[in-house]
């Protein structure tokens, strides 16, 4: 491999990742309604009160345009330099952060507005009724993945933690989800469920979606996660997982080790070298 | 979508499988004597035992699950159904994972002591070390504080990793990963990239017929006098210096 070879497959290369970038660069147009339904809706309603987020019908005369653009971008950047505003805001609905809204470009945004400030189709959020211990047990059985969900999604533990004896300690990727209910509200994890508005658990559940059954039985599970967590005593997974590992690591120097019991002790020629460093 | 971000995951990506394509082509054709794991057993044999086998044992059933993790994701979900299952799941892979680690300490160690070693190791082998070893320690802590990989690897970036190879990238979950993560996954791919300058290439060549042909007896003529005299009959035990 010469420095010239290596030269050309890094043009080749670098050419076709440029072709390929700008292939995702163009987003696909779509518009207000469509962005505003399957990101947004999810935590806010245009007049139909609040959800995880606060209600946007008026949004646009509450707050300048400018505003409103650098909070969708990015809220924790906003929230970080201080702006009295937009800590207000986050304060006010429990410090739960907005996600960034990456992929959407300015013009996009500007779209969304538009269709908030033309009163959307937001309605009002659904009253649900509490749910009956059958469906606590099923929420709990879908949370871990001892059932399925429907259509193949990963099961909430994947990635989410509760402090709850009746599951294992879920995972850390994502936020501990003891408390969530407190947090949002039923409405809210409903809403969650149905169109994550967290890249993540959007990818994750694109093309797996969780049905609205499964949706009512998690949101039960949760409630009685969050109603019951102060008697909750579950294990420390974490520090399991690495006793564990190590046990089974020695266990397998042990198996490595008897395997190879008949290997030779050293290089074959070792003796012939010995001698000639010894001459030397 | 920012500009890193299609860079590290979509630019980066395409540019490490030509590179490793390409460059492994041509590193054959070249020089093909040198497509080979350059095997230093011959200088020394004893450390090599405690670090070699611990790391290719530990890397093989860390590689092979990522791989299924990425072929067959539904497969593997349907497995961590179970939560024992997925605890066993993780609790091995990660013990796999911390004999990558040990071994390839180990064979770091070796080979920046042993004389006899450190004469054939070039600067590239060196490099290529530090890079797994990044990486291992990345993962082990990835599998430690981000724990349930298994799970959110077939839910999220399986189909990140498949939108690659149907060219329509997909990169707004791996985008919002923790840094860890996004590291883990850069540093895979400059793994790619470097591949064919360096003696990974023996993975491309591994001698696999070894397990399935008939073994081949290497005949040490002790006494030369006694074997050629056709009334010493043909020994069935073992010969003494092997």
């Amino acid at each position: 491999m010469n420095l010239k070879t290596l030269w050309r497959t890094l043009v080749a290369g670098a050419a076709l990742a440029l072709v390929f970038s700008l292939d995702v660069g163009s987003a696909q147009a779509a518009g207000g309604d469509q962005k505003f339904n399957s990101v947004c809706a999810g935590c806010h309603s245009i007049g139909g009160g609040k959800r995880v987020g606060p209600d946007l019908k008026g949004v646009t005369d509450r707050r300048s345009e400018a505003w409103l653009l650098k909070f969708i971008k990015s809220s924790q950047t906003m929230i970080n330099s201080g702006d009295p505003d937009a800590v207000k805001v986050f304060n006010e609905y429990n410090k739960t952060p907005m996600p960034d809204m990456a992929q959407f470009s300015e013009a996009d945004i500007k779209e969304i507005l538009e269709y908030i400030k033309g009163g959307g189709g937001g309605g009002a959020a659904p009253v649900m009724a509490p749910a009956t211990p059958a469906e606590i047990k099923l929420g709990g059985e879908l949370f871990q993945g001892i059932v399925r969900l429907k259509n193949g999604g990963a099961a909430c533990n994947s990635c989410h933690h509760v402090t709850n004896d009746a599951v294992i300690g879920g995972g850390v990727l994502a936020k501990d989800l003891t408390e969530v209910f407190t947090r949002v509200g039923g409405t809210g994890v409903g809403a969650i469920l149905g169109k994550p508005p967290f890249p993540v658990m959007e990818a994750a559940y694109k093309d797996a979606p969780i049905t609205p059954e499964e949706s009512r039985a998690l949101v039960g599970f949760l409630q009685d996660v969050d109603k019951k967590r102060a008697m909750q005593t579950p294990k420390d997974y974490g520090n399991q997982l690495v006793l564990g590992g190590t046990g089974m690591f020695i266990v397998l120097m042990g198996l490595y080790s008897f395997a190879w019991r008949r290997r030779k002790p050293g290089p074959v020629n070792q003796a012939i070298f010995d001698r000639q460093v010894k001459s030397q | 979508m920012t500009l890193p971000n299609l860079f590290f995951f979509v630019g980066l990506p395409y540019i490490a499988i030509v590179i490793f394509l390409v460059g492994t082509i041509q590193r054959y054709r070249n020089t093909g004597f040198k497509v080979s794991s350059l095997s230093s057993q011959f200088l020394e044999g004893k450390k090599l035992f405690w670090a070699s086998v611990p790391f290719h044992w530990g890397i093989l059933v860390v590689f092979f699950g990522h791989l299924l993790a990425f072929l067959i994701p539904s497969g593997i979900l349907a497995w961590n159904a179970q939560p024992v299952r997925l605890l066993i799941l993780q609790v091995t892979a990660w013990a796999f994972g911390l004999s990558v680690l040990v071994g390839l300490l180990g064979l770091i160690a070796r080979r920046l002591t042993n004389p006899r070693v450190k004469m054939v190791t070039t600067k590239m082998d060196v490099f290529i070390e530090l890079q797994i070893l990044l990486q291992t320690v990345l993962g082990l802590y990835i599998g430690y504080a981000h724990r349930w990989g298994a799970s959110w690897f077939a839910a999220d970036l399986s189909p990140y990793l498949w939108s690659l190879f149907k060219l329509d990238p997909q990169i707004t979950a791996v985008s919002a990963m923790p840094l860890v993560i996004q590291l883990h996954i850069i540093n895979a791919f400059l793994i790619f990239a470097i591949f064919p300058f360096t003696r990974l290439v023996h993975i491309l060549v591994a001698p696999l017929h070894y397990l399935s042909r008939p073994y081949q007896r290497v005949m040490w003529n002790w006494d030369r006098t006694a074997i050629r005299d056709p009334r010493t009959p043909w020994s069935e035990a073992r010969p003494r210096n092997n």
